[in-house]
């Protein structure tokens, strides 16, 4: 037993030590490589538009309420889809949606501008910058 | 020693078997009706067309609103108008409280 002992430790500790060089091989660091952009990253890099100014102080705000005539909340748009936007600030335009704020905020709007507006709301990816745990 | 092994084995079942029957989550709310998500998606999070929102994570007071904005007819929508009519009180809040606490929609700023 005591004959064969040593020399199969031996063999064990020159087995790890194989193994980990080997393994060190594996992992050697390659030259660092600029972080990948993905799809998510991209999607938050639309720049805003300007009129979103106007969008921000009530939309941006967690929780935020309206005040008048309905105590409600004011609603996400932070990955909204686009068209949808689009349809809802057209709507309030011409009247067709009641809230006299957003009548009053959609009436300064170009088309052009509904458009960006909209197209930075959709491309908010919830799982950034995201309220819900 | 050999009737403690069987007591110990019936507590483990009993053990294993609850856990199953929590496992389905708990406090997960009430399925909502099938009709919201053959247009809203599953969880209200994929719209089938561009123009149908995502209610996924929407503000909850803002969905009562809005479903009573299409009941009274404040807000036309001719699908929603529809739907909008067979619901009560009761099957507004269920359904906004539903959809408020999946994961979607984010207060962009």
């Amino acid at each position: 037993m005591k004959a064969t002992f040593e020399p199969t430790c031996a063999a064990i500790q020159a087995a790890i030590i194989a193994f980990c060089a080997a393994s060190a091989n594996a992992d050697a660091p390659t030259a660092p490589t600029a972080p990948i952009a993905t799809a998510s990253m991209a999607a938050t890099l639309v720049p805003a538009p300007e009129k979103v100014a106007m969008c921000r102080g009530c939309h941006g705000i967690a929780q935020y309420r309206t005040a008048y005539p309905l105590v409600y909340s004011v609603p996400k748009l932070g990955g909204q889809q686009a068209a949808y936007i689009v349809k809802a600030l057209q709507d309030y335009k011409k009247g067709l949606r009641n809230h006299a704020t957003m009548q009053s905020i959609a009436a300064t709007l170009t088309d052009d501008e509904v458009a960006a507006i909209a197209a930075y709301y959709a491309a908010a990816q919830s799982a950034i910058g995201s309220s819900n745990p | 020693m050999y009737r403690l092994a069987r007591r110990c084995s019936y507590l483990l079942i009993l053990l294993a078997t609850g856990n199953l029957c929590l496992a389905d989550g708990g406090a997960e709310p009430q399925r909502p009706d099938a009709a919201c998500e053959a247009c809203h998606g599953a969880g209200g999070d994929k719209p089938v067309s561009p123009e149908t929102p995502r209610l996924a994570g929407q503000e909850n007071d803002y969905l009562v609103e809005a479903l009573l904005q299409y009941r009274k007819g404040a807000r036309q929508n001719p699908i929603m108008g529809a739907m909008a009519k067979s619901l009560n009180d009761e099957q507004i809040r269920e359904l906004a409280k539903y959809f408020s606490a999946q994961r979607g929609l984010t207060e962009k700023y």
